[in-house]
C-alpha cells in the first residue's frame, strides 16, 4: 500500500485527480439527476396516516390543528427512511491493463491512460459513478480488488466532497495488477454492506464464472441491489490480434500458441457461452447485468446503471 | 545402406524427405510473448477444440488400429476352418443324390399350408439332375425308413432319372441315413464321385450315426454335399405314448402329447376305439414340454386296437397313434343247462360258470365273461348281437336248439358242445346235422382202469393252446378220461384239438359259416373226466371263450411296431387264407414257414385274420418318436469333420486378405484425413459479441 501521505506530492496522481474530477463533472452534468428521487434524509419526511395517540409517542408528533378542530389527540406518522448508499467495487486485477492494441504490461512502471484501454475506462466509470451519488446526496463507498499502490483498498460508504476527493485519490493512484480473487471477495463483502446498499462491481470477469458465482448469489441473498458492470475490449473478444503468438494473460499462467486465422471464426461461441453463464450467476443474484466494452458510450452507460436497466 | 541408395536416382528421392522437414518447420509453434487480458476465453476455446478433435481423430484412431491389427494377424499365418469337402472342386465324376423322404421331411417349410420340405427337396434335386453335365453318371437313393436306390445302378439318362423321382412319395418311416450313404457309396463303386445329400439333419442321432459310413466316404474319395431343408416355422406337436389302465367307467387311456415347437398349443385330440366311438378333447401343450391326457373309456367297448389322434398342420404324419384296447365290458355267454345235478360235483354248470366268471358276477361285469345259465326251453333268449358264445352242456334233445343255434353261428357265433350221461349219439347226429363237427358213436370206456386214459399233452402251436407254452401246459397231462363218446372224423374241416394219449378224440373243432363249433366227446363235470378239477380247466374256458369271439380282440396277439420294421407273426401252418389288414385296407404279407411276413408302411392298426374268425393278431404301428423330434443335430458336415478333417475340413489362409484389409485401412485413414484437414472450420454463432 502506498503512502497516503506522499499522495499529493505525486505529479502523476495529482494530474490523473484533476484529469479524473473533470471527466467525472462533465459526464455526470450531462445526466438529469432528478431521475430518481433523492433518499436523503431531511425535514420533509413523507407523510404515512394517523394514529391515535397512546402512551410513549412523543408530543412533538401530536397534529395540534386536528386537535383543536375535533378534540382529539392523534399523532402524525412518517415513513421511514434510510441511506441506502453505494458501493463501488473496482476490480484492479492486471487483466485490466490491456486492450485498445496497447501492451501495457511492458511499461511496467507506469499506469495506463483514461482512454482507450479496459482499466482507464473502469477508472472512470467508477469516477462517475461516485460524483454522481455524492451529487445526489448519496454516500458512496470503494472497494479495490487487487491492484498495486492504492492507498486505501476499502473507503466505507460516506458522503461529502472530501469523501469524494479521497475516492478520486484512490482510483488515481491505483495500478492494476494480480488477481481479483471475485470468488473471495464478494464473500466477504456481505458483511461490509446493508440490504438495499447499490453494489456496483467494476470487472472484466474474467474469473471462471463458477468460481465467483456462489459468492455472487450470496450477496444476492443480502437483498443487495447489484449492478454487474462488465467491462471488456471488443478486439479482445474478437481476437483481433496480429498474427500467431503465444498468449499470455497478465495475471500469470501458462502461455497458449494462437493463430488468430485459427481462433478468430471460433471465438464467438465461446463469447456467447460465457455470456451466458455470466449472466445466469448475475441473474441468479437478483442483479442486473452491463455490458461495459471499452470504447463504449460512458454517459449513456451510466443513465442505465442510475436508472437500474439492463 | 546397399550401393545402390547411392545410385543418383536414389539421391533425388531423397530430397523429397526434405517436404515433411519443410512443412514441420513452416508449422512450428510460436515463440512470441503476448499478453492478452481475456486468457479465459482462449483457454475455452482451446478446451472445445481439443474435445472436437479427440472425437475427429477417433475414426482415424480405429482405422490405424486395425490396419495395425491386420498386419499383426497376418503374421502369425491364421487359418479359418470350416466343415466342407475339401476335395469337391476336384472330384467331379458321377454323382449319386441321397433324397430323404423320412417323415419329418413333411413338415411344411413355410409354415401351414405352405409345401413340405420333402416337395422342396424333390423341386431341387429335380433342378440338380437337370443341371447336370450332359453324360454324368448319376443316381438316385432315398433313405427315409429303408434305403432304396430308384434304379438299378448308376445312368446317365437323366430323364429317366427324374420320371423314376416322380414314383419317390413321403414317407412315414425314420431317417435311414446310414442305409442311404452305405447304398450311395455301393453305388459309386470306388470310383470317386459325390455324394448328395438332400436332408432336413433333424433328430439328435441319425447324423451321428453315420460316422461309419463317413469315414469309409473319405477313405474312397467321395464328395459329399449336404443340401439342407429347413422350415422357416419349425415346430410339430406329436402323441408319445397311448396307453390302456385301469380308471373310472371302463378304465382310462393315457396319452402323452409332446410339444417340439417354440410356441404352446391348445389342439383337438380325438380318440377312436375300437367298434367307432369317438371321443374328442382339447389339450395344452406348452411349449418345448409335454401334456398328459386321460380320456374314459366306455364301460364296455370291443376289444383291438385304438387310434388318438391330433390336429397339428405344420407336421400331420406323426399325428396318429395306435394303442391296444382289450375288450372292455362282459362277453355274454349263454350256458344251456341240460344236466342240471343233485349236487355240485355232478352239475356241469356248476364247474363251467367258475371258470367262465372266476370273480363271480360283479368281477364279470368289469371284464371277463358273463355267463347266463338257461335250460333248453332258454336258447328262444339267445341273442346274436348279444351273446358271442353257447355252450351246450349234456342237453339230451338237441333239435329244438337247432333253430337258434344255426343262424347263430352262421353268422360268426361260437358254439361249445360237451357230451355228457343225457346225450345219445343218433339225436345229435341228427338233430344237430350241419354243426356237429364230427359224427357220435356210442360211448366208450377210456383207459384199462378206474383212472382212466391221460391226455396228450396238446399242442402249443395250435392258437388255442398257444398261452399254455409258458405254462400249465403239463396240467393237461393230469387229466384223465375214463368215458367218452366216440366220433367219426368225416374230413370236412374238422380239426382235432386235444385227443388222450392213446389217441382218442376229446375237443374237435369245425368252422361253420362265419363261427365254430367245438364239440368234447367227454364231459365237463367230473363224470367221465376230471379236467375241470385241473389247473388248466379255467384259462382252457376262457381261452375257449376268446377263440370263439367271446372276447372280441382279446383272443389275438397284441403287437406292438414301427412303421417300417418287418414283422413276423406266427400263423401257423394251417393257417392259408390269412390276411393282414391296416389302415389303408390289405397289406402285402408273405408266408414264411408258419409265419407271416409284412412291413407296415404307416402307422395304424393292423389285424391278422383268417376269414370268418377272430384276428389272430393285433398290431398297433407307429411312427419313431425319434423323427418327430424336429430338433437339429449335429450336421452332416460337422461330423464328417470330426471322423475324416482331412477330407471334409475346409481351410482357408487368411494373411493374403488380412493385409489387403490392413491396405484399405490405411489407404482410408489417409483419405480420411486428407478430408478431414481440408473441412472448413465451423464459424459458429460469430455474432454472438453483438448480441
Amino acid at each position: 500500500m502506498a503512502d497516503p501521505q506522499s499522495l499529493p506530492w505525486d505529479p502523476e496522481v495529482v494530474e490523473r485527480i484533476a484529469a479524473l474530477s473533470l471527466r467525472a463533472r462533465r459526464t455526470v452534468s450531462g445526466l438529469r439527476l432528478g431521475v430518481h428521487a433523492s433518499a436523503r434524509v431531511s425535514a420533509n419526511v413523507e407523510f404515512a396516516d394517523y394514529k391515535e395517540y397512546s402512551q410513549g409517542d412523543l408530543i412533538r408528533d401530536l397534529d395540534w390543528r386536528v386537535a383543536a378542530r375535533s378534540d382529539r389527540l392523534v399523532v402524525r406518522r412518517h415513513r421511514a427512511e434510510e441511506e441506502l448508499g453505494c458501493l463501488i467495487v473496482l476490480d484492479a486485477s492486471a487483466d485490466l491493463l490491456t486492450g485498445g492494441g496497447a501492451a501495457w504490461p511492458r511499461a511496467a512502471r507506469g499506469r495506463p491512460p483514461l482512454d482507450g484501454n479496459k482499466w482507464g475506462y473502469a477508472v472512470v466509470l467508477a469516477a462517475c459513478l461516485a460524483w454522481a451519488m455524492v451529487r445526489r446526496g448519496e454516500p458512496v463507498g470503494l472497494l479495490m480488488l487487487g491492484g498495486e499502490g492504492v492507498p486505501w483498498p476499502y473507503l466505507p460508504l460516506r458522503g461529502g466532497d472530501a469523501h469524494l476527493s479521497r475516492i478520486f485519490a484512490v482510483l488515481a493512484a491505483t495500478r492494476p495488477a494480480g488477481r481479483a480473487s471475485l470468488g473471495a471477495e464478494l464473500r466477504t463483502l456481505g458483511a461490509r454492506v446493508r440490504p438495499r446498499t447499490l453494489v456496483a462491481l467494476i470487472s472484466d470477469l474474467m474469473e471462471e464464472p463458477a468460481e465467483w458465482g456462489p459468492s455472487m448469489r450470496a450477496l444476492g441473498h443480502r437483498h443487495v441491489d447489484l449492478r454487474a458492470l462488465h467491462v471488456y475490449d471488443e478486439a479482445e473478444w474478437a481476437f483481433r490480434v496480429e498474427g500467431p503468438a503465444r498468449y499470455r494473460s497478465p495475471e500469470g499462467g501458462a502461455a497458449l500458441p494462437a493463430d488468430p486465422a485459427d481462433v478468430a471464426p471460433a471465438i464467438g461461441a465461446v463469447v456467447a457461452g460465457y455470456l451466458a453463464e455470466v449472466r445466469g450467476h448475475v441473474h441468479a443474484a437478483q442483479g442486473r447485468h452491463l455490458l461495459a466494452p471499452s470504447s463504449g458510450d460512458m454517459a449513456a452507460l451510466l443513465a442505465r446503471v442510475l436508472r437500474g436497466a439492463e | 545402406m546397399t550401393p545402390a541408395l547411392l545410385a543418383p536416382a536414389a539421391l533425388g528421392l531423397l530430397v523429397l524427405l526434405a517436404g515433411p522437414l519443410v512443412a514441420h518447420l513452416a508449422r512450428r509453434r510460436p515463440t512470441d510473448d503476448r499478453p492478452y487480458g481475456a486468457m479465459l476465453l482462449l483457454l475455452r476455446l482451446a478446451e472445445l477444440q481439443r474435445r472436437r478433435q479427440r472425437v475427429q481423430d477417433l475414426p482415424l484412431l480405429i482405422l490405424r488400429l486395425i490396419a495395425l491389427l491386420c498386419v499383426v494377424l497376418a503374421v502369425t499365418g491364421p487359418e479359418l476352418r470350416y466343415p466342407g469337402d475339401a476335395r469337391s472342386a476336384a472330384s467331379g465324376g458321377p454323382v449319386v443324390f441321397l433324397l430323404d423322404n423320412s417323415l419329418s421331411m413333411d413338415l411344411r417349410a413355410g409354415g401351414v399350408g405352405d409345401e413340405t420340405l420333402f416337395s422342396a427337396a424333390r423341386a431341387a434335386l429335380e433342378q440338380r439332375i437337370l443341371a447336370l453335365p450332359e453324360g454324368t453318371p448319376a443316381a438316385v437313393v432315398s433313405f427315409g425308413g429303408a434305403a432304396a436306390p430308384l434304379g438299378p445302378g448308376l445312368t446317365s439318362d437323366h430323364g429317366a432319372l427324374i420320371a423314376a423321382l416322380g414314383g419317390v412319395r413321403q414317407g412315414y418311416g425314420g431317417t435311414d441315413l446310414v442305409g442311404g450313404l452305405r447304398v450311395g457309396r455301393r453305388l459309386l463303386e470306388g470310383r470317386g464321385g459325390t455324394l448328395v445329400v438332400l436332408t432336413d439333419e433333424a433328430g439328435p442321432v441319425a447324423v451321428d450315426a453315420a460316422r461309419g459310413e463317413l469315414d469309409l466316404l473319405a477313405r474312397q474319395e467321395v464328395g459329399l454335399e449336404p443340401v439342407l431343408f429347413e422350415s422357416s416355422t419349425p415346430g410339430n406337436l406329436s402323441i408319445a405314448e397311448a396307453e390302456y389302465g385301469d380308471g373310472l367307467e371302463g378304465g382310462t387311456v393315457r396319452l402323452l402329447l409332446v410339444n417340439h415347437g417354440a410356441a404352446a398349443a391348445e389342439v383337438p385330440l380325438v380318440v377312436s376305439l375300437p367298434g367307432g366311438t369317438e371321443i374328442t378333447t382339447f389339450v395344452e401343450v406348452p411349449a418345448g414340454g409335454t401334456a398328459e391326457e386321460r380320456v374314459t373309456v366306455p364301460r364296455s367297448n370291443e376289444g383291438g386296437v385304438g387310434i388318438a389322434r391330433l390336429s397339428d398342420p405344420l407336421l400331420p404324419a406323426d399325428d396318429t397313434f395306435a394303442f391296444h384296447l382289450p375288450r372292455v365290458g362282459a362277453s355274454r355267454v349263454l350256458v344251456v343247462d341240460g344236466d342240471p345235478g343233485m349236487t355240485a360235483a355232478a352239475s356241469e354248470v356248476y364247474f363251467l360258470e367258475r371258470a367262465l366268471a372266476p370273480w363271480g358276477p360283479s368281477g364279470a361285469a368289469r371284464g371277463g365273461v358273463l355267463p347266463e345259465i338257461t335250460t333248453p326251453s332258454g336258447i328262444a333268449a339267445l341273442d346274436p348281437d348279444v351273446h358271442r358264445v353257447v355252450f351246450m352242456a349234456n342237453v339230451s334233445d338237441p333239435a329244438p336248439l337247432l333253430g337258434a343255434l344255426a343262424p347263430f353261428v352262421q353268422a360268426g357265433g361260437g358254439l361249445v358242445i360237451s357230451l355228457g350221461s343225457n346225450v345219445r349219439a343218433e339225436d345229435y347226429n341228427a338233430g344237430l346235422a350241419g354243426l356237429l363237427p364230427a359224427r357220435l358213436t356210442a360211448p366208450v370206456a377210456l383207459g384199462g382202469d378206474d383212472r382212466g386214459a391221460p391226455t396228450a399233452l396238446p399242442d402249443t402251436s395250435l392258437p388255442l393252446f398257444k398261452p399254455f407254452s409258458r405254462g400249465c401246459r403239463s396240467s393237461f397231462g393230469a387229466a384223465r378220461w375214463r368215458r367218452a363218446f366216440g366220433v367219426e372224423l368225416d374230413g370236412a374241416g374238422a380239426t382235432v384239438l386235444l385227443s388222450t394219449e392213446a389217441g382218442a378224440p376229446l375237443l374237435i373243432e369245425r368252422k361253420v359259416g362265419r363261427g365254430r363249433v367245438l364239440l368234447f366227446t367227454s364231459t365237463l363235470d367230473l363224470d367221465w373226466g376230471d379236467l375241470c378239477l385241473q389247473a388248466a380247466f379255467m384259462p382252457l374256458v376262457q381261452r375257449l371263450v376268446g377263440q370263439l369271439g367271446g372276447e372280441s380282440g382279446g383272443a389275438g396277439d397284441r403287437l406292438v411296431a414301427r412303421v417300417g420294421e418287418p414283422l413276423s407273426i406266427p400263423v401257423g401252418a394251417s393257417a392259408e387264407e390269412v390276411s393282414v389288414t391296416g389302415p389303408q385296407g390289405m397289406v402285402a404279407a408273405q408266408r414264411a414257414g408258419e409265419g407271416l411276413r409284412f412291413t407296415p408302411d404307416r402307422p395304424g392298426a393292423y389285424a391278422v385274420e383268417l376269414p370268418g374268425a377272430p384276428p389272430l393278431a393285433w398290431v398297433a404301428v407307429n411312427t419313431d418318436p425319434v423323427e418327430s423330434d424336429l430338433r437339429r443335430g449335429p450336421g452332416l458336415l460337422a461330423v464328417a469333420a470330426e471322423v475324416a478333417p482331412e477330407a471334409f475340413l475346409v481351410r482357408l489362409e487368411l494373411w493374403g486378405p488380412l493385409l489387403w484389409l490392413a491396405l484399405a485401412a490405411l489407404l482410408g485413414q489417409a483419405a480420411l484425413s486428407a478430408w478431414m484437414s481440408r473441412r472448413p472450420t465451423q464459424s459458429e454463432d460469430s455474432d454472438a459479441l453483438a448480441a
